[in-house]
C-alpha cells in the first residue's frame, strides 16, 4: 500500500530526509516516531504530493506517486497537524467538501457523510460551525475530513497534538477501525505511548533518518532483554561512570540530577546498584524500574529524550 | 469541473455564514461615498462642476451666433463654460484631453439651415470624460430642436432678419408689418406652447441637473470600490487557505491546482455581483436612473470585479506572507481608487490626474460604467467586452496560479 524508497528532501545544503525506506501494507499501522524537527512531518508531505521529492520515489496505492500522482492521491486521505478545516462551514459542510473533492456526489456521498459524523461522534453538532466547537471535536472533524472517501491509505501527521484525553481514545478507536477495515494507516507521532498502543511495525526518525525500525517486539530486543534502571537525585558524573563497568551495566543517560542505565535482571540486582551509586557520595531520592521501551530505545540510540 | 462548481459554493457559503463580513462589504462604500458626496457638496443639488465647450465658429452668421449666445443663458452657462477659438487650437486642445467637447460650426451653416437643407454640426467629445460630453451633447441637441420649432414657426421672418442684417433694413416690409406678424403667430400658438399652468421653471430640463450631481458623479465610484473591495477580500483567501491547511488538502486531493484559481475567480465574480447589486439598486432608486440599465450595469461589475481580483492576487502571491501581500495591496489599492476616481470623480479631478485615471484599472472599469449607467453602452457592449475582459482576467489567474502553486507546495 505504501512502499518509500530511498526518499531525499533537501533545502539547500540542509537535508531533512535523507535516504528513508520503508514500506506497510493493508490492515496495518505503520508508526514513524521521533522528536519535533526530525523529518516526519516533511517524510508526510512527500508522500501526499505535498512536497516534490528531492530524490527517491514513492509508491501509494500502488500507483507511482511521481508518475500517476491523480490515482495515488486519489486512494490517499490525510490528517494533518494543522486543523485543516473550515471553521465557518459546519461539520456537515466541511465533510461534504472534502468528500466532494474526492468525486462523492449525490446519496453516496450524504451516506459517507452521515456516517462519519456518527464515527466522530459529532451527529449533534453537525450543523453547527467549527469555532463554537472544543479543540477535540475540531480535531476529529480533522480526523473525518481525511476519510470521508473512504481511503486505501490513510496518513495521520500527529493527529492528537493538543488534544484532551476523552478525544484521544475516541481517536485511537478510529485508527483501530480503520486497521480492522484493511486500511494501511502511516502514523507520526512522538508520543511513545501512542506508538506503542497502535502501531505493529514502527521506524524511528531522527535528523531525517531512520535509526532503527520493526515491530514493537524487534525493537525490544535491542536491548537484549535488558531492564532500565531511572534514579533520581544528585550525582558526581565522574564517578558514576566507573561504577557502572563493575555493575556490567550500560549507561543510557546521565545528568547531576537523573542517572538511566540497563541492565540484566534489573528487579534482581536492584539494590546492589543502588548500595555502588550510593556508596560514590550519591544522593537518592526516587528509583524507578521498568521494561525497555520506545523512549528508552530512542534514549539509548540516540543520546537525547525523545521529547526534547 | 464540477468540484470548482461545488468550491465556488462552499466558498458564497462562506460568505453567507459570516453575514457581518457581507453587511460590511456592503455599507463600508456606501458609508465612504456618502461622506464623500456630503463632504463635496451634497447628494442632488446644483452641479458643482462645468463642462468646458470648445466652439470653432466657421460660419459666425446670425444662425450660429444664436447658438452659442443659447449656451451663454443663465442656466446652460452654470453647466457649460463656451469658449471660441480656431479650428487648430480647438483640435490640438481636445487632443490634448483640455476641454469636454470640441464643436465646429461649418461655414454655411446658417444659410443652409434656414433653407431648410441637410448640414451637421461637428461634435468631438473628449473620451477620458462621461459626464459633461453627454450633457453637452443633449444640450445640443435640445438647442438643434428648439431651432428647428422656432424654424417651422417663424421660418420666413427668420429669413427677413437674416437677410436684413447685410443691408440694416427689413427688406420688403415695413417695420410695423413685421412687428404684426410675429405677433398674430405668437398670439395663435400661445395655448399650445404657453398653457397656463406651465411656468418657465418648469421646462427646465430637471433630470439634466440631476444626472450632474455630486452623488451621480461618485456613484460609479462608489460601485467600483464595492467591487474593490470584494476583490481584495476574495484574493487574500489564498493565504486563509494555506494557513489553514486546506489548500494542502486541496494539493494532496485527486484535483489540479489551477482548478484551485479558476474556482476563486468564479468566486469573485459571483461576490462583486452580491456586494454591489444592492448599492446599485440603491443608487438606482436615489438616483432615479432608469432600470433597463441596471442589469448592463451590474453584468459589467460582474465581469471586471474578477480582473480586479485577479490583479490584487498576483500582487498577493508574489508577497512572501500574508501580512505583505495585504500592506502590498492595500498600498496598492487606495491611491488606485483615489487616481481612478473613486474618491473623487473624474471630472472634478485636475486634468494631469484625470488623464492618469484611464490608465489605472480600476479607472478604466469606473468610465465604462459611467457608460452603462448612462445607456450610452448596452448589451451589444457587454457581450462585445466580454470575451476581452474574461481573456485578460484568466491570464492573470494563470498567473498567480503558477506563482502560487510553489508557494502552496513549500
Amino acid at each position: 500500500m505504501i512502499e518509500v524508497k530511498d526518499l531525499q528532501k533537501s533545502y539547500g545544503d540542509l537535508v531533512a530526509v535523507d535516504h528513508v525506506s520503508f514500506s506497510a501494507g493493508a490492515g496495518r499501522v505503520f508508526g514513524l516516531l521521533g522528536p519535533n524537527g526530525a523529518g516526519k512531518s516533511t517524510t508526510i508531505s512527500c508522500l501526499s504530493g505535498l512536497l516534490k521529492p528531492t530524490a527517491g520515489s514513492v509508491w501509494v496505492g500502488g500507483f507511482d506517486l511521481s508518475r500517476d500522482a491523480v490515482k495515488a492521491k486519489a486512494s490517499l486521505g490525510i490528517v494533518p497537524q494543522e486543523l485543516a478545516i473550515y471553521e465557518d462551514l459546519s461539520a456537515r459542510d466541511n465533510l461534504a467538501y472534502w468528500g466532494a473533492a474526492y468525486g462523492l456526489k449525490g446519496d453516496g456521498l450524504k451516506q459517507r457523510v452521515d456516517h462519519v459524523l456518527n464515527r466522530i461522534g459529532l451527529v449533534d453538532r453537525a450543523g453547527d460551525l467549527p469555532k463554537k466547537y472544543s479543540g477535540g471535536m475540531k480535531r476529529r472533524l480533522n480526523f473525518g475530513c481525511g476519510l470521508v472517501h473512504e481511503p486505501a491509505v490513510l496518513l495521520l501527521d500527529e493527529p492528537t497534538v493538543g488534544v484532551d484525553p476523552q478525544s484521544r481514545e475516541r481517536l485511537f478507536d478510529l485508527v483501530r477501525e480503520e486497521k480492522a477495515k484493511g486500511t494501511c494507516v502511516l502514523y507520526t507521532t512522538h508520543y511513545m505511548e501512542e506508538a506503542e498502543k497502535l502501531c505493529d511495525e514502527l521506524a524511528i526518525i531522527d535528523h531525517g533518518k531512520i535509526i532503527a525500525a520493526g515491530t514493537l517486539n524487534e525493537l525490544r530486543a535491542e536491548f537484549g532483554g535488558n531492564d532500565i534502571i531511572r534514579l533520581a537525585g544528585s550525582f558526581e558524573l565522574s564517578s558514576v561512570e566507573p561504577v557502572l563497568v563493575e555493575l556490567d551495566a550500560e549507561l543510557l543517560s546521565l545528568t547531576s540530577e537523573v542517572l538511566m542505565i540497563t541492565i540484566r535482571d534489573g528487579a534482581r540486582n536492584l539494590s546492589k546498584v543502588l548500595q555502588a551509586i550510593s556508596n560514590t557520595g550519591a544522593e537518592i531520592r526516587d528509583t524507578r524500574l521498568s521494561e525497555p521501551n520506545l523512549e528508552s530505545l530512542f534514549l539509548k540510540l540516540t543520546g537525547k529524550d525523545l521529547r526534547t | 469541473m464540477r468540484f470548482i462548481f461545488v468550491t465556488v459554493g462552499k466558498e458564497l457559503k462562506r460568505r453567507f455564514n459570516d453575514p457581518g463580513g457581507l453587511i460590511t462589504a456592503i455599507m463600508i462604500p456606501f458609508v465612504i461615498g456618502f461622506l464623500l458626496a456630503a463632504v463635496m457638496g451634497g447628494g442632488g443639488g446644483q452641479p458643482s462642476i462645468q463642462a468646458r465647450l470648445l466652439v470653432t465658429d466657421l460660419d459666425d452668421s446670425f444662425v450660429s451666433q444664436g447658438i452659442l449666445s443659447a449656451f451663454g443663458q443663465d442656466q446652460i452657462a452654470k453647466m457649460i463654460q463656451v469658449e471660441k477659438l480656431t479650428l487648430e487650437a480647438g483640435q490640438r486642445r481636445i487632443n490634448e484631453g483640455d476641454g469636454s467637447g470640441h464643436l465646429v460650426i461649418p461655414e454655411g451653416f446658417g444659410e443652409a439651415w434656414l433653407a431648410r437643407e441637410e448640414v451637421a454640426l461637428q461634435l468631438t467629445v473628449n473620451p477620458s470624460q462621461s459626464i459633461s460630453p453627454r450633457l453637452i451633447r443633449e444640450m445640443l441637441e435640445s438647442l438643434l430642436d428648439l431651432g428647428d420649432y422656432l424654424h417651422k414657426v417663424f421660418g420666413e421672418e427668420l429669413k427677413i432678419i437674416a437677410n436684413s442684417l447685410d443691408g440694416n433694413e427689413l427688406a420688403g416690409i415695413s417695420t410695423a408689418d413685421f412687428s404684426a406678424s410675429i405677433t398674430d403667430k405668437v398670439s395663435g400658438i400661445a395655448p399650445l406652447i404657453f398653457p397656463p399652468v406651465m411656468t418657465v421653471e418648469d421646462v427646465t430640463p430637471q433630470p439634466e441637473t440631476t444626472s450632474v450631481s455630486m452623488a451621480l458623479l461618485m456613484f460609479p465610484g462608489i460601485l467600483v470600490m464595492a467591487a474593490f473591495f470584494a476583490a481584495n477580500s476574495q484574493s487574500s483567501n489564498f493565504w486563509t487557505e494555506k494557513e489553514k491547511g486546506t489548500l494542502g488538502r486541496w494539493v494532496a486531493s485527486p484535483n489540479a491546482f489551477f482548478a484551485f484559481w479558476v474556482a476563486q475567480w468564479f468566486t469573485a465574480m459571483l461576490l462583486t455581483a452580491i456586494v454591489t447589486a444592492p448599492i446599485l439598486l440603491a443608487g438606482f432608486l436615489y438616483l432615479d436612473i432608469s432600470f433597463e440599465k441596471y442589469f448592463t450595469s451590474l453584468g459589467w461589475l460582474a465581469l471586471t470585479g474578477p480582473v480586479l481580483f485577479a490583479v490584487l492576487s498576483v500582487i498577493q502571491v508574489l508577497a512572501p506572507s500574508r501580512k505583505v501581500g495585504g500592506m502590498i495591496s492595500t498600498l496598492v489599492m487606495f491611491p488606485l481608487l483615489m487616481a481612478g476616481g473613486s474618491f473623487f470623480p473624474t471630472e472634478t479631478m485636475p486634468k494631469f490626474i484625470a488623464a492618469i485615471a484611464q490608465y489605472t484599472p480600476n479607472g478604466n472599469v469606473t468610465e465604462s460604467l459611467k457608460g452603462y449607467l448612462t445607456g450610452e453602452f448596452g448589451v451589444s457592449g457587454l457581450l462585445g467586452d466580454i470575451w476581452g475582459i474574461m481573456a485578460v482576467a484568466l491570464f492573470l489567474v494563470l498567473l498567480a496560479g503558477l506563482v502560487s502553486a510553489r508557494k502552496a507546495l513549500t
